[in-house]
């Protein structure tokens, strides 16, 4: 519904994403994970796209893809900078390394992903020297760092205390203050509130979508919390097995859902209304192996309602109008 | 503040465990077969003044007194800086061992210096190309220097520097004679160091080596590390900065352990090259039944060890922030 008149901050083209696996034999065929099989999609300025589909669909391969944390296999990732279209693939990494101001990443395990050695304000500050906005221990530095954790709900006696010291929901705070101490352009949310309990997930949210309003961000909000991406996301895309199978504005995609995965996906959000009569419908099987996909459309092996056409025919995703894209031969309601 | 109160704690634990060690030890080594007297007086002795001179030699090394009161009289002569008298030499202990250590601490502290120098950068490299071809060929070198015994080392560096091309001595700490000063004085140890120095550091190289780069795997694996590289820094920063420092926890242990078993590890090394160090030392003294130097290197090794424990322990604090030295 808004697409035309919007600026298109990243244009991803049939992009794929392989991992090579150990050969187990001497003279076997050197096998790939196709964590991401050809994935096309724009990612417009200010929006909150919502990504979901189950664990190992090859969601957060996709976000760090976008961010060239892997070297990309194949396809193209143009990211729109002063009006030029740049192919983030082909960048030397020095110039990439430049880039990383932009495009930022939030992770999924709080525990993890901060170095258990640097203090928070180390942590936050030293992608600001890496990238010479501050001389490093220029008190200005300092002050600019506890802002920036101020804006993302933490204290300044926080400054000097180590990962270890704090909490779950301080820690992903801290991970938050990290990439938007930068200033990005454009955000990846990967998993960012699934390691979190229920009443800190709300609180982050909301904090996200405070900071998206104030610094004209981007995101990408991978998850596989149906009711949180409904929650934050302006348009959702769903994946199947390193695919695109469906995109649409979250409105219309619960309104009218075309794919029958979607439709699957969405029946397990679990409700509180005893009248709901909505139909669940439970997938059999497991998902296939990304390293030998099933041909034809790759979820046909568990579509309730597979025909011959599927098993040999690959759908591409087409516009249904409103905005909605969906990759099947035999969408629903259509 | 804690600190002061940990180290407090510590060094009364030490001097407990220091006196419960030197007791068994003195029982033991009192409790060893072998009458040092005999061996210090030897075979030229007439018999008729044979018993009255034993006797006199024996009350004064003080062993005609029950063993607790001569191990009062040992300890507090320790503690004043007395290490006895060596029957072997027929000097006090304290002059007699002088050389020897200064010449077994050069040695370990050299080749430390040479296997940190190669063994750490070599790890780091292997890790960080994990898998590749250089990777695989340092893996099988380092697996080789850390397996074959430091004795099968030594007599190959002899046989092929010492003996096919004759560039470095075979054996000893200086050449026989030698009475230059200065730089020719330096030159002329440093060319003996060699050798033993190569052997020492080829074990040594190998299983850090193999350390450093498995605990530079584990911490390049952590999501700290995507989280520096998404920050956009620089690939150097993100190695030795975010990953080696994490890394760095698993090979003070490492080193601290290797670093105390270096001192008595070399006696194997010091007796090969006829290097004359405290190994070297050891094995003469006990020969020779002369216990008094035996005890006061024991000793020695018992301090080496429990002050590397306390050192470990602050060096943790140091490299991790996490680790607290409280109670």
């Amino acid at each position: 519904m808004q697409t035309e008149n919007k600026k298109v901050l990243l244009s991803i083209r049939d992009e794929k994403q392989y991992f090579p696996i150990k050969k187990t034999g001497f003279r076997e065929e050197q096998k790939y994970v196709k964590a991401n099989d050809g994935i096309s999609i724009d990612i417009y300025e200010g929006e909150t796209l919502g990504l979901v589909g189950e664990s190992g669909c090859g969601k957060s391969t996709f976000g760090r893809t976008i961010l060239q944390l892997y070297p990309q296999t194949d396809g193209e990732i143009l990211y729109e900078k002063d009006g030029q279209m740049i192919n983030l693939k082909e960048l030397p990494a020095e110039q990439m390394r430049e880039l990383r101001k932009d495009l930022q990443l939030i992770f999924q395990d709080p525990y993890s992903s901060l170095n258990p050695r640097m203090t928070a304000g180390q942590i936050i500050g030293e992608g600001l020297v890496a990238h010479g906005k501050f001389k490093k221990g220029d008190p200005a530095l300092r002050d600019y760092v506890m802002d920036v954790m101020k804006k993302c709900g933490l204290d300044s006696y926080m400054y000097g205390r180590y990962p270890h010291q704090f909490s779950g929901g301080q820690r992903q705070r801290i991970g938050i203050a990290r990439s938007l101490a930068l200033n990005p352009r454009f955000v990846v949310c990967d998993e960012a509130v699934s390691a979190l309990d229920v009443s800190i997930q709300s609180q982050i949210l909301n904090l996200l979508s405070d900071l998206k309003e104030q610094e004209h961000l981007t995101y990408l909000f991978i998850t596989h919390d149906l009711s949180v991406v409904k929650y934050i996301s302006d348009r959702i895309g769903v994946m199947y097995l390193g695919n695109m199978v469906e995109i649409a504005p979250t409105e219309e995609l619960f309104a009218r859902t075309l794919h029958p995965y979607t439709k699957a996906l969405l029946s397990a959000i679990p409700t509180t209304d005893a009248n709901d009569k909505r139909e669940r419908i439970l997938l059999e099987g497991d998902i296939p192996s990304p390293v030998n996909p099933p041909s034809g459309c790759k979820f046909h092996t568990r579509c309730y309602q597979c025909q011959e056409k599927c098993k040999c025919e690959t759908p591409v995703l087409e516009d249904k109008g409103n905005g909605h894209f969906v990759a099947c031969h035999y969408p629903l309601e259509a | 503040m804690h600190k002061g109160k940990f180290l407090v704690k510590r060094l009364i634990y030490i001097v407990f465990v220091f006196f419960i060690i030197s007791i068994l030890m003195f029982g033991i080594y009192k409790s060893l077969p072998g009458d040092p007297v005999r061996m210090m007086m030897g075979d030229n002795v007439k018999p008729e003044v044979w018993q009255q001179q034993y006797d006199t030699i024996k009350e004064s090394l003080g062993l005609d007194k029950p063993i607790p009161v001569q191990y009062v009289r040992w300890m507090g002569n320790m503690l004043r800086g007395d290490f006895g008298y060596s029957t072997e030499y027929r000097r006090p202990v304290k002059e007699v061992i002088g050389v020897p250590m200064r010449n077994t601490v050069t040695l370990n502290l050299v080749s430390m210096f040479i296997v940190f120098i190669i063994a750490v950068p070599l790890g780091i490299a292997q890790a960080v190309k994990k898998n590749g071809v250089f990777d695989k060929i340092v893996q099988v070198v380092t697996i080789v220097g850390y397996s074959v015994p430091s004795f099968v080392i030594a007599l190959l560096a002899i046989y092929v520097f010492a003996i096919r091309f004759p560039i470095f001595p075979i054996s000893g700490v200086k050449t026989a004679g030698f009475t230059g000063t200065g730089m020719e004085a330096f030159l002329d140890s440093a060319k003996h160091m060699v050798l033993p120095v190569l052997v020492l550091s080829v074990g040594g190289i190998g299983s850090i080596a193999r350390y450093v780069r498995a605990s530079m795997i584990e911490a390049l694996r952590m999501d700290y590390i995507k989280t520096a590289r998404a920050k956009g820094l620089k690939e150097k920063v993100v190695i030795y900065v975010h990953a080696f420092r994490n890394a760095l926890i698993p090979i003070v242990t490492v080193t601290t352990v290797w670093l105390i078993s270096l001192f008595g590890g070399s006696i194997v090394i010091e007796s090969i090259f006829l290097w004359d160090g405290l190994g070297k030392m050891m094995i003469t003294g006990l020969n020779q039944r002369d216990f008094s130097v035996v005890l006061a290197m024991q000793m020695f090794y018992v301090i080496l060890s429990l002050a590397g424990n306390v050192l470990m322990d602050i060096a943790y604090t140091l490299v991790d922030p996490r680790v607290r030295l409280e109670d």
